[in-house]
């Protein structure tokens, strides 16, 4: 993983690094992926899954319900005129 | 009922992130919850600074349960940053200390919960497990821990690490702990779907009859665990089970596809903290928003958070995404359809815990990341696969903790649980000797 | 010219599509929120067994092959409005595929039909931060995505206007005019393509559409060379602006979603029954029971409520009773219908049918249980609107032979009644009498 990968992660993962932190991320994790490579020798199977045991068809009726009150929900956030503030969008 | 000083016992363990200051609890029982499960009446941090001043409006389902049952939730216990590690010591609160010597690690990422279960008395700990986060803490700190199969408790209010691995969990010092807090936490949970597929917990736990022991899992391990997991095979044996060796070559690719999985996962549930909503807050909102988050992110993510979030984000990338995350997905039903084999013929698969006792904070510091990651070789495959699995203390070294591992099949907890109860009966428990 | 639409219209459900907040209610900003919707740790996503059967219709109604199985995958980005900062959408497995929208004697090709939930609202303030409003995060969503076979602006414009009305008639979505439909719109006027993301509405599309053709036009007649980019659409102004560059880069880095599993859709297609749509109504009710096709589309057009009542007429009674009877004074009163009617005008008419009453009872009964207004009074003005229009065919007598050539000369007498009678008659009653009479004298 050479260092373009690296920022190239951070600045997808809104990370800002220093440069001790590339320098450092950069050489943990080329080892770590040269470890991996060990991957390339198995095929593994066809099927994919997203859990390892089957879960299928979990639906929930289209019922409306409020559990718990907004403004308990929104207590803690910074708010005006019961909008969520947030930073300047582009 | 009352319960110890908290306060105090915390100041010289850390075990604790926050803990209650009664001393009467009117309750049946005390138990505390790793600090990724959320509660009403506690911040709950998952043991990440960027999560500092949440306090989320709801219990985790798992918590409720335990209060349902006449539980008192004496504190929050202490944790690698979102579960990222192995010694506890990614904490942005502290490192929690092991109860037997308080230079070495109580193991991770649910360390606080077993330091909490070895160090106080009649005490029931939750713990989540990721990549072997419970069996490996409980090892080290000389308890039994188990965490169940993939969706047996509900993961709601379970702050994500990775959502097709988390599983919550219980450590005590007593086997029968879990036999009896483990059903009542399980149970299908509209509010997470995973759980909704289970069959009911079994009222009569069957026995183990006959167990697999691994001959890879015992290649690469420390004299001192090997020596003490060939006189735990031989106790085995005199309970009337049966014991083979089998070969499960698969198993070593279980580690690589674990952290490509895990950290992929981890990457997008830690996209969310990002100075709104939740936790960390206070910044200049007039910078743009990529800039807001980015400073936010930067700032109150732990190093081996961030390491995770680089590595997750590169596995899933465009150009990288075959090779890696769909590899890993394909990978884990390799893994899967090796467990099934040994299944066939076997009750349980039996592996030492972890591959040394518990290491010195200043051994850890020596370690790299990928020497961190490979110790987790032996908890990472009944991880990965979502099976069963289990820690019991088998024996000292020095004085420290070693623990013995069994993994069942999927939904089959009740093997496991007849085993703590069965393997505590003759097993010489020393109990750390608690100063405060 | 090629344009290709990526169409997202919100699913009439009554709670959210992983959360059960309401999704309709007071206009309090963040008012229908909870923490699976506000992305608070230790929430989880659970799927609206609804928005999975409306999306599935909408995958059938367009003719897509559907999948066995399908997932849910996490697109990662960072934005204000969405809490997670990843959106839970479909990437490999979309519930349809491959479909087709007939418009006019053209076909339009789905590309996909996917579903996925919205994230909330942004608004700015004046310092330029921002306002975010999360009642919207987490409705459903339907895209419908299509292969670039549209050639005009105006035909983008008739394409959705037509897309739309299936869609209604499909999964019964409330017409709340057609800001409802939020558009990404891909146009090529050379080889390079455009896309402006995020219009709302039929005549905005149309609109940026029209903008693109002559901004691509003009600088490609220039000699220069259209650059592929994404842009954005300014209402007010009507032009297309480049939408900003990203100082980061954007790698949605798609994986499954672990929290919600699979499904099998096929299964549940299966059991989806498409309603039919008012022109397959109309073709079919015209060859299945031999009436003419004017008449068929009349009924359906009316309401494909009426036609239904007129293929349950034809059960109790015969074609030609039913053609009598839902063409004339039932479709006169049709404004006044009710669905707990249904079962007693089928009687009426099969009363009818069996000769049970006359002619003159049954119009009166029909018309006393459409209004409301009692058979005595219906009788007594029929009676009086009926002496009224002898009373006039007798002053004007050439009517009746001028009627035998052409039916349109029963308007002189249908004037005549409105005149005299100054709206105490309905139009649709009056003429329904004149022609009555008329015919009784033929």
């Amino acid at each position: 993983m050479d260092r373009d990968i690296v920022e190239k992660a951070a600045r997808i993962a809104h990370l800002d690094l220093t440069e001790e932190e590339l320098e450092r991320y950069e050489k943990d994790l080329t080892e770590i992926l040269d470890y991996f490579q060990m991957l390339d020798e198995i095929p593994g199977e066809d099927a994919i899954g997203f859990n390892p045991l089957i879960v299928a068809d979990v639906l929930r009726e289209d019922e409306p319900r409020t559990d718990i009150k907004p403004d308990l929900l929104l207590k803690d956030m910074k708010t005006y005129d019961d909008y969520v503030r947030g930073p300047e969008l582009s | 009922m009352k319960i110890q000083d908290l306060k105090t016992i915390n100041e010289r363990y850390e075990m604790f992130t926050s803990c209650s200051d009664a001393t009467e609890t009117g309750c049946e029982f005390v138990f505390s919850a790793k600090d990724n499960l959320t509660s009403y009446d506690f911040e709950t941090c998952a043991g990440s600074r960027i999560l500092e001043g949440y306090r989320p409006p709801f219990d985790a389902t798992a918590i409720s349960k335990m209060r349902e049952a006449g539980g008192f939730l004496a504190g929050k216990t202490n944790m690698d940053e979102f579960g990222f590690g192995t010694f506890s010591a990614n904490s942005g609160f502290g490192i929690p200390k092991n109860p037997y010597d308080l230079n070495r690690s109580c193991g991770g990422s649910s360390g606080g919960s077993a330091c909490a279960a070895a160090v106080l008395e009649d005490h029931v700990s939750l713990g989540v497990s990721t990549g072997g986060s419970i069996v490996c803490p409980a090892s080290f700190c000389g308890v039994y821990g188990i965490a169940p199969t993939y969706g047996r408790v509900s993961r709601y209010g379970l702050i994500d690490y990775g959502n097709s691995l988390d599983k919550v969990g219980v450590l005590s010092a007593k086997a029968e702990d879990l036999a009896k807090y483990l059903p009542i936490i399980s149970g299908k949970d509209q509010r997470d779907p995973t759980s909704c597929v289970q069959p009911d917990f079994p009222k009569e736990f069957s026995k183990i009859k006959s167990v697999a022991v691994v001959n890879e899992a015992i290649e690469g391990i420390s004299k001192d665990v090997k020596q003490n997991f060939d006189e735990s095979v031989e106790k085995i044996r005199s309970m009337g089970i049966d014991v083979e060796f089998v070969s499960m070559p698969v198993l070593k690719y279980a580690m690589p596809a674990y952290y490509i999985l895990a950290t992929s996962e981890a990457s997008t549930n830690l996209a969310r903290y990002c100075g709104m909503r939740y936790g960390q807050q206070d910044g200049d909102l007039t910078l743009k928003f990529d800039d807001y988050f980015t400073s936010f992110r930067s700032q109150y993510f732990g190093d081996e958070a961030k390491r995770r979030i680089l590595l997750g984000t590169f596995t899933r990338m465009v150009g990288y995404a075959d090779r890696y995350y769909n590899k890993a997905l394909r990978v884990r039903q390799s893994i899967i359809s090796e467990y099934k084999k040994v299944f066939a013929d076997h009750d349980a698969v039996m592996t030492p815990t972890m591959p040394f006792i518990s290491p010195r904070f200043d051994e850890i510091q020596a370690m790299s990341s990928l020497d961190i990651y490979k110790a987790d070789f032996l908890t990472i495959p009944p991880n990965i696969t979502g099976m069963p699995h289990m820690s019991v203390p088998s024996g000292y070294s020095d004085g420290m903790p070693i623990g013995l591992m069994f993994t069942s099949d999927h939904w089959n907890e009740d093997y496991l649980l007849s085993m703590a109860m069965e393997w505590e009966k003759s097993f010489d428990m020393i109990k750390p000797e608690v100063k405060v | 010219m090629k344009i290709g639409l990526e169409i997202h219209v919100q699913l009439p459900t009554k709670s959210k599509m992983f959360c059960s907040c309401p999704t309709e209610g007071e206009d309090i900003p963040n008012s229908r929120v909870c923490p699976t919707c506000l992305g608070m740790p230790g929430s989880k996503p659970s799927l609206n067994k609804k928005a999975l059967e409306l999306g599935l219709s909408l995958a059938k109604m367009l003719g897509c092959s559907i999948p066995e199985q399908t997932w849910f995958s996490r697109k990662t980005y960072f934005y204000p409005d969405l809490c997670k900062h990843f959106q839970i959408t479909q990437y490999d497995t979309p519930i349809g595929e491959k479909g087709v929208f007939r418009l006019g004697d053209k076909d339009i090709r789905i590309t996909r039909v996917h579903l996925e939930e919205d994230p909330g609202k942004t608004k700015r303030v004046g310092d330029g931060t921002a306002l975010v409003d999360y009642n919207r995060s987490g409705i459903p969503l339907v895209e419908i995505v299509t292969e670039p076979d549209i050639s005009t602006p105006a035909e983008a414009r008739q394409f959705l206007s037509e897309l739309l009305t299936s869609i209604r008639h499909t999964i019964d979505l409330p017409a709340d005019g057609d800001r409802s439909v939020r558009c990404d719109c891909n146009i090529s006027v050379g080889k390079e393509r455009c896309e402006v993301k995020n219009v709302t509405g039929l005549k905005n599309v149309e609109n940026c559409l029209k903008y693109e053709v002559v901004r691509q036009t003009k600088i490609l007649k220039a000699g220069g060379k259209i650059e592929r980019e994404t842009r954005r659409y300014d209402e007010e102004r009507k032009v297309t602006l480049p939408a900003r560059k990203k100082e980061f880069e954007a790698d949605y880095g798609y994986i499954g979603e672990p929290d919600l599993g699979i499904y099998n859709i096929a299964e549940i297609a299966k059991g989806i029954k498409l309603k039919e749509t008012p022109i397959a109504m109309a073709g079919r009710i015209q060859s299945q029971y031999g009436i003419d096709a004017k008449m068929a589309k009349q009924l359906v057009s009316t309401s494909t409520e009426l036609a239904a009542l007129f293929e349950e007429i034809v059960a109790s009674a015969d074609v030609k009773t039913a053609v009598k009877w839902c063409s004339g004074p039932i479709s006169a009163n049709w404004k006044q219908y009710e669905p707990s009617m249904k079962d007693e005008l089928v009687c009426i008419v099969s009363d009818f049918f069996k000769g049970g009453i006359t002619d003159t009872e049954c119009g009166i009964k029909i018309k006393s249980l459409m209004t409301g207004v009692d058979a005595e009074a219906t009788a007594k003005a029929s009676e009086d609107i009926e002496a009224l229009i002898s009373k006039l065919l007798d002053e004007n007598p050439n009517v009746i032979e001028d009627y035998r050539k052409n039916e349109k000369a029963a308007n002189r007498i249908i004037g005549l009644v409105m005149k005299e009678t100054g709206g105490a008659y309905s139009s649709s009653d009056i003429v329904a009498s004149t022609k009555k009479v008329i015919e009784s004298r033929l």
